[in-house]
């Protein structure tokens, strides 16, 4: 492994087995003696190779194998074959060697000692993770600063709000300084200040530090403005891997005119490459090829038709291009 | 793991068990009541025959037997099923993610867990039998040494039989029938109801091939003088070894366990 590749990933792949009893009580009763085993392949013989510094979003539907692909690359589950490297370290046969230099946050989990409060669970993993005194204040006065923890800190954890919680496992997570940082859906259930607050915060220590984040979140603004690169993942399987920047490109075609007319009966015809998407009484959605006609020419020919109450165009956003894959309607090629 | 990082793992586990003072109350009960179950049990057994020594034990020394060796099995309270709550909940990958390791952490807690128990139950208990019964513990100091060794020994055995059993939360989702079997067979087997001293013939190939009477039968007949000192290290040898073997499983189960679990709710 080279020294510039955080995270190298070779056919890893990930079997649950699931038991599936009969319907009923008959179908009950059967199960006790004979039961049907089904095997849910969760990833699917994935490759893939993250670089130091990079900051790359994870996504996919639920049920993708995000999340499963995570707990193999931080050892706390065990892939059914293929191969994964973190920092050089195979994560499941040296779980604990990997386990101190990388950072971890489960949105929907905390870290964090229930009972305690933030100042002594955060003093728990300094005792945990090795980190001398010295080391520990320095990033404390950081974290503290940046995710505003101050006034959390004589809080046990049980009585703070989702979004404190999670700035508080955040830094948790980062009390160590790791060069690799995982992130399964920080975002989840936070407000936009906070989220905003979340994504700042997680750009500067990218930029500053170096710090490799991996992401998985539902949210696309999180994709949008923080990750570089973008992996997306359908049935256990990679459809896409690449710039971020370079999958708005390839669908910007996708552009979107929203018309609302003063008659709902107008018929679009005779504009070439013009198709109705969506129509809803006197509004209509239209997409139109930009390799046929410019926008300025659509819009001149349907307002010369036509009388035209409201009209905008509309970028089309990460969020409608992956929804347009999960759907099936964008094909792409894995690269 | 690092001493001090035992230790706090242990002192969380104590502080939590501090915060349910009725509970603790009613094991104090629950714990005198066996006691007093126990006592009178013999007592009316032995009234019942002419003779007064039973399988090498006067009514003294089987009313010390019943005292003492409720006093070990209070302080070897722990919680068996937290790593099965663990794996319920999902909660164990938050533990996973750390540089530690797993059976220590789980060793830290009980020892925590423990800890509360002798200090608010054990010490309690024994009191208040050594002023009602008639108990007699031979008080030399080499004795009370070895005793504490073997008791550790006898602590670190049931800490592994409860970490193995645990980890079956692996493969199984329901692990409470097998948790039930277990208590039924630690508490017959490791002397806890009756000494081993009792159990008939056919019994005894099986006590022996069964590490459960050093988890508590003989570090209490330790301490009650019944065992001479010249056989205590034979004793205290066969206790490391069980450790040994135990620990063997243990890691064994650990290695083909992480391959098997399976993180609920995501």
């Amino acid at each position: 492994m080279q020294d510039n590749i955080a995270i190298e990933v070779k056919g890893l792949r990930k079997e649950f087995k699931v038991s599936s009893s009969g319907k009923g009580f008959l179908g009950k009763l059967q199960a006790l003696f004979h039961r049907g085993h089904k095997i849910i392949t969760a990833v699917n013989d994935i490759d893939f190779k993250i670089r130091r510094g990079e900051f790359v979003g994870y996504v996919g539907e639920n049920g993708a194998g995000k999340s499963t692909t995570i707990k193999m690359l931080t050892g706390i589950l065990v892939p059914t074959s293929g191969t994964a490297e973190v920092n050089g370290i195979v994560p499941y046969k040296d779980r604990k060697k990997n386990a101190a230099k990388i950072g971890v946050v489960f949105g929907q989990r905390t870290q964090l000692w229930w009972d305690l409060p933030v100042r002594e669970s955060f003093d728990l993993l300094r005792v945990i993770f090795r980190v001398s005194r010295s080391d520990f204040d320095r990033q404390m006065a950081k974290l503290e600063k940046a995710l505003g923890l101050r006034p959390l800190l004589e809080m046990p954890v049980r009585k703070l709000s989702l979004g404190q919680r999670m700035r508080c496992d955040i830094a948790a997570s980062l009390i160590h300084n790791p060069p690799v940082l995982f992130l399964d859906e920080p975002t989840i259930g936070l407000d936009v200040l906070a989220k905003q607050s979340v994504r700042n915060f997680l750009s500067e220590i990218n930029r500053t530090e170096g710090t490799t984040i991996i992401l998985t979140t539902h949210d696309m603004n999180d994709i949008e403005q923080l990750c570089k690169r973008l992996i997306i993942l359908e049935e256990g399987k990679i459809i896409f891997d690449g710039e971020t920047e370079f999958l708005k490109q390839k669908f910007v075609h996708e552009k979107v005119i929203e018309v609302e007319f003063y008659e709902d009966d107008c018929v679009m015809q005779g504009i070439p490459g013009v198709t109705v998407v969506r129509e809803q009484g006197c509004k209509k959605w239209l997409t139109f090829d930009s390799d046929g006609s410019g926008i300025g020419e659509v819009i001149g020919t349907i307002a010369s038709q036509y009388k035209i109450k409201d009209i905008s165009v509309k970028e089309p956003s990460v969020e409608s291009i992956i929804r347009n894959i999960y759907d099936n309607r964008i094909k792409l090629s894995t690269s | 793991m690092k001493p001090e990082l035992f230790f706090k793992f242990a002192s969380i586990s104590f502080q939590k068990q501090v915060t349910y003072r009725f509970d603790c109350f009613v094991g104090i009960v629950n714990g005198f009541l066996y006691v007093f179950i126990f006592t009178s049990l013999w007592k009316a057994l032995y009234s019942q025959f002419d003779t007064t020594v039973h399988n090498g034990f006067t009514l003294t020394a089987i009313t010390t037997y019943a005292v003492l060796v409720m006093a070990v099995r209070i302080s070897f309270t722990m919680d068996d099923s937290i790593i099965y709550r663990k794996v319920m909940d999902g909660s164990i990958a938050m533990e996973l993610i750390r540089p530690t390791s797993f059976f220590f952490m789980n060793l830290a807690e009980n020892v925590g867990h423990s800890l509360f128990h002798i200090m608010a139950r054990t010490f309690p208990v024994v009191i208040i039998s050594l002023l009602l019964f008639d108990i007699s513990i031979p008080l030399e100091p080499v004795r009370l040494l070895v005793f504490i060794f073997s008791f550790f020994a006898g602590y670190i055995l049931i800490s592994m039989l409860n970490f193995a059993a645990g980890l079956l939360a692996f493969w199984f989702v329901e692990i409470f029938p097998f948790m039930l079997f277990k208590y039924a067979l630690f508490t017959f087997f490791s002397g806890g109801i009756v000494p081993i001293d009792f159990f008939p013939e056919f019994l005894k190939p099986l006590v022996n091939f069964l590490p459960f009477q050093y988890m508590l039968y003989f570090p209490t007949v330790i301490l009650t003088g019944r065992v001479p000192m010249a056989e205590v290290p034979s004793i205290i040898i066969s206790q490391l070894m069980w450790i040994l073997i135990m620990g063997v499983i243990c890691s064994l189960m650990w290695n083909a366990g992480k391959k098997k679990l399976v993180i609920q709710g995501g």
